[in-house]
């Protein structure tokens, strides 16, 4: 048999309804909080809680690479990490080079892989033909 | 950085949106004065010409030509800062905070540490209660998490800190198992894509029933305990232990995603299923307890699928099919549905889940021509159709490994829904235990 008293409490109407207390089931009286129901000394105790952090790794600084002193006669690798729009940005940049540093020349390639892998084949081929890269570009 | 490393100077560039990602995650990764320049953004999305724009201005950040300062990133002579070498350990503050409950939920709510819901405080009595429901030491190394693997310094985890964000999310003892083994997949629950990423969870095994796990009736719904929170226990922890779910930092996701709160949880409704549980899919026992992980980018209903009128037995997997045809390459297909749909499966002559998985990877196609001018057509060009005719239908996922199938709720009616994700790894509950 199907306990009506608590299939309203769990619909969220007062079962007082079923006795025909129509005042105390409608009433519009907010309902104390449990916070506000607590007596003050214990709002005001205080407590002791854990740091729920992690452990960061120790940092390693790693010095930059020596810069070119000019980028005259130089080959710099144009790289997309493969976001949309890199290969056209940096295609772009590849003609802002022609006109204003046509000395410089580019090479586009795309980064295989996602965002975060390496790609060390490619990362051979500017060692040993590159001087410098220009990677973009994350949207 | 990489590059660095191997003496070729690198000029990084990132649009202005990400600037605070790019700072922090140099100075994380080791070369805090790393010269990166930026430009307006977005870069997606805008015509050559105002993309030509933006290297004849100026980068918002400096205030000075951008293509000067590339050049200059290129060329100009490291400073000492630049140079500099050695170790350095970041601080994540006392072990303790001492202070009113009420203060300690608006530190831990305003430092970061929640999901903007009042937690449990973790006090010591509250987390050795917890510790109670593994047999594994406080100290014992869990894993390593980080906001998106190779991008970001991971940040290791013992199993008292596990605990700790166990009771912050209102977990029993009993499901401090669970909970360590989704620790130790070692997948953060938010990344920090752009894209606002989801993870979901399938639970397989008896511990479904020892704690009472919902897998009925409103299975992926606010119904139970346990259900609730240790969906929301990945959470926490992920921000908490991996260093996830940073806004603006760790956190890129442009419109977020609701699933984050407690994220997908799935108790496989393996008494109704009539195909094998999913972690037996994987290697495992059928009385192993086991957690399988998956990220992605949503769940949505599937009952816009062509094929679910057909009678006496709606063709599910035509419907599967369609509704995988406009989801992101990216990541793989995840059918979810009622038994009743895996039951008229089974009439429909698919007896074993790999022969619905290689029906959906031939099915679920995309053109040619649409694959071409999607999102992911760098990609796509890389790809084995890459020279088929534009007309031509291709398989949208590269393989049956990117379909999988669970079965969960209630058989009030034969209904699915569909995720966007992909398969990550499965963990042993029961070596958690």
């Amino acid at each position: 048999m199907i306990n009506r008293r608590k299939l309203l409490s769990l619909v969220g109407m007062s079962p007082a309804i079923l006795a025909g207390s129509r005042a105390e089931a409608q009433s519009d009286k907010p309902i104390a909080t449990h916070r506000a129901r607590q007596p003050l000394a214990v709002r005001e105790l205080k407590i002791s809680a854990l740091n729920p952090k992690g452990n960061p790794p120790p940092i390693q600084l790693i010095p930059m690479a020596p810069r070119l002193s000019t980028l005259d006669g130089k080959t710099v690798y144009l790289i997309s990490d493969g976001f949309p729009g890199a290969d056209q940005f940096l295609n772009e940049i590849s003609i802002w080079f022609k006109k204003n540093m046509p000395s410089v020349t580019t090479v586009y390639r795309l980064k295989a892989g996602a965002l975060p892998d390496d790609d060390p084949k490619l990362w051979a081929e500017v060692k040993e033909k590159g001087n410098a890269v220009i990677m973009a570009i994350g949207h | 950085m990489t590059l660095e490393k191997m003496g070729i100077p690198t000029a990084p560039m990132v649009t202005i949106a990400f600037k605070d990602l790019a700072l922090s995650n140099s100075a994380q990764r080791g070369m805090p004065h790393e010269r990166i320049c930026f430009t307006p953004h977005p870069v997606w999305g805008k015509s050559l010409d105002e993309m030509y724009a933006y290297l004849d201005g100026n980068d918002p950040v400096s205030g000075k030509p951008l293509m000067k300062e590339v050049v200059g990133a290129l060329t100009n002579p490291l400073t000492a800062e630049e140079m500099q070498s050695g170790t350095t350990t970041p601080s994540t503050g006392p072990e303790t905070y001492e202070d009113t409950a009420d203060n300690l939920q608006k530190y831990y709510m305003d430092n970061g540490m929640t999901d903007f819901m009042p937690i449990v405080l973790p006090t010591e009595d509250c987390v050795a209660a917890m510790l109670k429901g593994t047999s594994h030491a406080p100290d014992e190394m869990v894993g390593k998490m980080c906001p998106a693997k190779g991008s970001y310094p991971e940040w290791s985890y013992n199993v008292k800190q596990v605990a700790i964000n166990a009771v912050m999310a209102g977990a029993e003892p009993e499901y401090f198992p669970t909970i360590l083994a989704i620790a130790a997949s070692q997948l953060p629950a938010m990344s920090s894509s752009t894209n606002s990423f989801a993870t979901a969870v399938v639970i397989n095994g008896p511990i479904r029933d020892k704690l009472n796990m919902n897998y009925g009736i409103g299975a992926m719904g606010p119904f139970a305990q346990p259900n609730a929170t240790i969906g929301r226990a990945w959470t926490l922890l992920s921000k908490n232990l991996g260093t996830c779910g940073q806004a603006g930092m760790t956190y890129l996701g442009t419109l977020g995603n609701n699933l984050n709160y407690n994220n997908l949880v799935i108790a496989e409704n393996e008494k109704e299923s009539p195909y094998p549980p999913f972690h037996v899919e994987k290697g495992f026992k059928p009385d192993e307890s086991v957690v399988s992980v998956f990220v992605g980018l949503d769940i949505r209903q599937g009952q816009g699928g062509a094929g679910l009128g057909i009678k006496p037995v709606p063709h599910y997997h035509e419907a599967f099919a369609f509704n995988f045809a406009t989801m992101a390459s990216l990541f793989g297909g995840m059918v979810v549905c009622d038994p009743l749909v895996a039951k008229g499966l089974v009439e429909l002559g698919y007896d074993t889940k790999p022969m619905l998985y290689d029906w959906l990877q031939k099915n679920s196609t995309i053109s040619v021509k649409d694959a071409k001018s999607s999102l992911f057509a760098a990609r796509f060009a890389q790809g084995p159709y890459a020279n088929y005719p534009d007309d031509a239908q291709v398989p949208l996922f590269r393989g049956v490994d990117q379909i999988t199938m669970v079965v969960v709720g209630g058989e009030t009616n034969p209904y699915h829904m569909v995720a966007n994700m992909s398969y990550r790894g499965s963990v042993s509950i029961d070596k958690w235990s």
